[in-house]
């Protein structure tokens, strides 16, 4: 049995121990048979969410609060003095995500192997994604989200969302409350308290059988789980928000590589693409109104990442700096029967290509944008309806965009470009060197309880790497990539 | 690039300097000794736990939450009973209250009503753009409060509330409460969710637009 086996039978006991761990405590506290913070808190689902992963405002002061309201027995420890040295959750709060989906293209994808055929056009996940959480109190003023998740489709465990918190409030001499903290995470965003930003972001559980476009921006996820560090955080009278850190490159998850001659994890080295250089600040400033039923939000946000191109080349010298400022709104209402939620973010992004260009693969310098909104109707948290648009636009660059079709060889569809018997399959390349994406994604969901939900999402692509019709110069057309998705979440 | 983020790091390290010497001059969340007083755990577990939603002196930022500042003690005492023993089951109650009292015993829920009791009520704010809208709801609510809805047989709020909401030994402040909490409150009294044979009679008659003019009344005077 190879390293990698013993690796998925240790995750697979390791899991099996946790599931076990979980049934016990279900059978424990049949009362609080909700998930991690639900247990934790003792309260419902619908105190800190519209829907998962939406925050309301409670949610968002809990969040920024370090995960801290707890409601359950502490194990506790006190010194000779009288002071408490240990306040440690006497239940873990831990839950499990399932996800299970079946997705359908529009057109199905050309095959990879035999010049002419096609793959299947839809295809199942079950499950889709399993994760693990762990999250609340780990002491006064601690307090920790962390998710561990099951890819089915590349079968491997990898470190998903996970955010360390120190945070404390205080009274202002003028009565006002300030909290402040600071959040240590693996991906830029995670420790914002709104759902307008990516890490926890619409669409918030998007396909995974789907045709990824071109390009997007680095702060839209493009670094998660590869970086980690520091963000600390002040929120003035539940209204003010500032927040600036740093991220470092990271080693996380089972697929990062580690470093090729001592077998260890990093420092990495030019096996690795895309390499964060050293110290890459991030920021976030938002502002929200809350009156009768409603929350307002509006906010911007940004970060600076230098990255070495890698993948052959060395880690020193040129980088590529891509600089990201963002501008986001959030409106809530939040009714007896009615729900209504809008929201949407701008990300501009400008990339200062040195070291691509030097090495003649991209342009000097390139832009993108992206434009994301989404409205939600709730009735009755039974059934709800969202509409979104998703808009990514960005500079023509012939040599970063390849305008040839991709070309796929027997079994090595890909890499073998221009070995004998490769043939062009297109699909994932810009007939127009373009990376603009435009999409409308439509979502009906219907939740059978707070934990059990099933959504139908269609998302319709009018523009795909540039193009409407033959976008990538081999005969596909955009709306061959719509996705007809049926998911199914559980929660427990 | 170097200077850049050095300049980063001052000035994130200045913030947090910033606030340790704010919270210097504030009252600043501690551990609790083992041996605390009531009042003293009590004061802890308001800082610590109810501000998140109740703010720090019983002052509610977000308006659905109810402000706690200068309500009567009896009247605190007896909710979150209530809540402890789920006689109170209006949704908020439930969604929240039932966890955050289930683990409260008596001493703690008197001291924790005594530090309410004693905070100095707020003015509550409402929204600067709804002005003239409120300014009409106000006036129909005052009506309404003091004079009832004789049509429907609602009787004058201020028989038993007072005139000025104040609260006494027998009936809750209600003066400068936040509309949006009180509009929910009548809607699960209206539609008995939350169980209270007196109230839920005297709302059973309100209508939407009445229970919105009495809470915006009731806001306003403080």
């Amino acid at each position: 049995m190879n390293q990698f086996s013993d690796f998925r039978l240790n995750a697979w006991c390791r899991s099996g121990a946790v599931l076990a761990l979980l049934l016990g405590i279900m059978v424990a506290r049949p009362a609080g048979a909700l998930p991690l913070f639900a247990r934790q808190t003792g309260e419902a689902c619908a105190a800190c969410h519209v829907n998962y992963p939406e925050l309301t405002h409670f949610g968002r002061m809990f969040k920024l609060q370090g995960y801290q309201l707890d409601n359950g027995k502490d194990l506790e420890m006190i010194s000779d003095e009288g002071k408490q040295i240990l306040s440690l959750p006497a239940i873990p709060n831990l839950s499990l995500f399932i996800m299970s989906g079946y997705v359908a293209l529009g057109k199905a994808l050309p095959d990879s192997n035999i010049p002419g055929a096609k793959s299947l056009k839809d295809g199942i996940q079950f499950p889709q994604q399993v994760s693990l959480l762990y999250g609340g109190k780990i002491a006064p003023h601690f307090g920790a989200f962390a998710q561990v998740t099951y890819d089915s489709s590349a079968d491997t465990f990898n470190i998903d969302n996970t955010d360390f918190r120190f945070a404390d409030t205080v009274v202002l001499p003028n009565k006002t409350k300030l909290t402040y903290g600071v959040s240590i995470n693996n991906n830029p965003t995670i420790e914002d308290p709104w759902n307008t930003t990516p890490a926890f972001g619409f669409p918030y559980v998007p396909p995974e059988i789907a045709v990824g476009s071109l390009a997007g921006p680095v702060i839209n996820a493009g670094l998660a789980y590869q970086v980690a560090g520091p963000v600390f955080y002040a929120l003035w009278n539940e209204q003010l928000y500032g927040a600036v850190g740093f991220y470092r490159a990271a080693e996380t998850g089972s697929t990062s590589p580690g470093n090729p001659i001592t077998g260890s994890p990093a420092p990495y080295d030019s096996a690795t693409s895309n390499v964060p250089a050293g110290n890459n600040p991030y920021w976030r400033l938002a502002y929200e109104y809350d009156f009768d039923r409603y929350a307002l939000e509006v906010g911007t946000y940004g970060s600076r990442f230098r990255l070495y191109p890698g993948g052959g080349n060395a880690l020193s010298g040129l980088t590529n700096n891509y600089t990201d400022v963002a501008e986001d709104f959030q409106f809530q209402f939040i009714g007896e029967k009615n729900i209504v939620t809008w929201k949407g973010t701008y990300v501009k992004e400008n990339q200062s290509l040195d070291a691509s260009s030097f090495l003649g693969a991209s342009n000097p310098s390139d832009w993108l944008s992206y434009l994301s909104t989404d409205a939600t109707y709730w009735y009755n948290r039974k059934v709800a309806f969202t509409l979104g648009y998703i808009s990514t636009k960005g500079s023509t660059d012939p040599v970063a965009y390849p305008s040839a079709p991709t070309l796929c060889a027997a079994n090595t569809c890909g890499v073998a470009v221009g070995t004998p018997g490769a043939f062009p399959v297109g699909v994932t390349n810009s007939a127009n060197s373009n990376p603009t994406t435009n999409s409308w994604v439509t979502e009906l969901k219907y939740q059978a309880w707070l934990n059990v939900q099933f959504t139908l999402q269609y998302s319709h692509y009018t523009k795909f790497n540039g193009g409407t019709n033959n976008y990538d110069g081999n005969g596909r057309n955009a709306s061959d990539n719509d996705t007809t998705y049926l998911l199914m979440w559980f929660a427990l | 690039m170097k200077i850049k983020q050095m300049t980063i790091l001052a000035a994130a390290s200045a913030a947090i300097s910033l606030l340790s010497a704010s919270a210097a001059t504030a009252q600043v969340l501690q551990t609790p000794l083992a041996t605390a007083s009531p009042a003293e755990a009590a004061e802890y577990l308001a800082y610590s736990k109810c501000q998140l939603c109740h703010g720090p002196q019983g002052h509610s930022i977000s308006p659905i939450y109810p402000a706690l500042a200068g309500q009567k003690a009896w009247y605190i005492v007896e909710q979150l009973q209530a809540f402890r023993d789920h006689s109170r089951g209006d949704p908020f109650a439930r969604g929240i209250m039932w966890g955050m009292a289930s683990q409260l015993d008596d001493t703690q829920i008197a001291a924790l009503a005594d530090f309410y009791s004693k905070q100095t009520p707020f003015a509550s704010d409402p929204a600067p753009f709804l002005g003239s809208y409120i300014a009409g709801q106000v006036a129909k609510g005052k009506s309404i409060y003091n004079e009832g809805i004789a049509a429907t047989g609602v009787p004058p709020c201020s028989a038993c509330h007072q005139g000025d909401a104040a609260g006494n030994d027998q009936f809750p402040r209600l003066a400068g409460q936040h509309a949006a909490y009180l509009i929910k409150q009548l809607i699960a009294l209206h539609n008995g969710t939350r169980v209270q044979v007196v109230m839920n009679g005297v709302a059973a008659p309100l209508k939407d637009e009445d229970m919105k003019a009495v809470a915006y009344y009731l806001e306003s005077i403080h």
